[in-house]
């Protein structure tokens, strides 16, 4: 019984850190300068970093601003969406 | 206007300034989908939909909320103080982001309602009085996001 619980654990691990990215969506209203200060304040970024996904998401219509671990890739979109911008989560890869 | 204390202060009028400044709350309030699960509706099936819905969604609509009572109540009060005529509605550092986020939902829920696009592709002249009315708003929401963003959340 203890050996099986362990081999489920082991397997939902592995799921888990499959890497995920965090997804901003362009939209008409956010203004490019609150976009850039959400991302430094929520990722750290230097501004710079900042306004360069920023910049992608004007242009591109999105932008990868963040890839790692599921949990934390969640609580990024969390963050963000409190923040009000279209923010989405999907595989990397 | 900038205030010494690194906030912003609105100068209303007159009664008229005071309704401009309550349609906030209400061009926010959308009348068919709220913030939260629009927001809500771009996490995808594989990436836990079901989930987001039951434990994240009910938690953003909630601060939304806070944010706008907050707001209304501040401009409730502000005009209250000053009998619906002329006088001035502080908004300080601590309060800005609550600010910007309300001004943010009212403009997002008219955008939503109207489409309007980006603004530089748009004639008012060629929309009908209530859009116009709508977009000049939604102009007005952003004036004011842009003062605070330059003179309040990003100092020095």
């Amino acid at each position: 019984m203890a050996d099986t619980e362990t081999l489920q654990q082991t397997k939902e691990t592995t799921a888990l850190d499959l890497p995920w990215s965090v997804i901003v969506h362009d939209d008409p209203v956010n203004l490019m300068g609150y976009v850039t200060l959400i991302l430094m304040k929520i990722f750290g970024y230097d501004e710079k970093k900042a306004a360069v996904l920023m910049m992608q998401v004007h242009k591109l219509g999105k932008s990868v601003v963040w890839t790692g671990e599921r949990e934390k890739a969640e609580f990024y979109v969390q963050q963000l969406q409190a923040h009000q911008l279209k923010t989405s989560l999907e595989k990397a890869g | 206007m900038p205030t010494l204390e690194g906030g912003l202060r609105i100068d209303a009028e007159d009664a008229s300034d005071w309704e401009l400044l309550r349609s906030v709350v209400g061009d926010a309030i959308h009348p068919k989908i709220d913030l939260a699960s629009r927001l809500g509706g771009l996490i995808s099936e594989e990436a836990g939909a079901e989930d987001w819905q039951e434990f994240v969604v009910p938690d953003l609509r909630e601060s939304f909320n806070d944010e706008l009572n907050q707001v209304g109540a501040a401009i409730e009060a502000a005009a209250y103080h000053a009998k619906g005529d002329a006088g001035a509605l502080w908004i300080t550092p601590d309060d800005v982001f609550q600010w910007y986020s309300s001004l943010n939902q009212a403009r997002l829920a008219l955008e939503d309602h109207f489409h309007f696009g980006p603004s530089d592709n748009i004639s008012p002249d060629s929309l009908s009085p209530h859009k116009r009315a709508a977009f000049f708003r939604s102009k007005f929401y952003c004036a004011i996001q842009s003062l605070l963003l330059e003179y309040v959340m990003v100092r020095p």
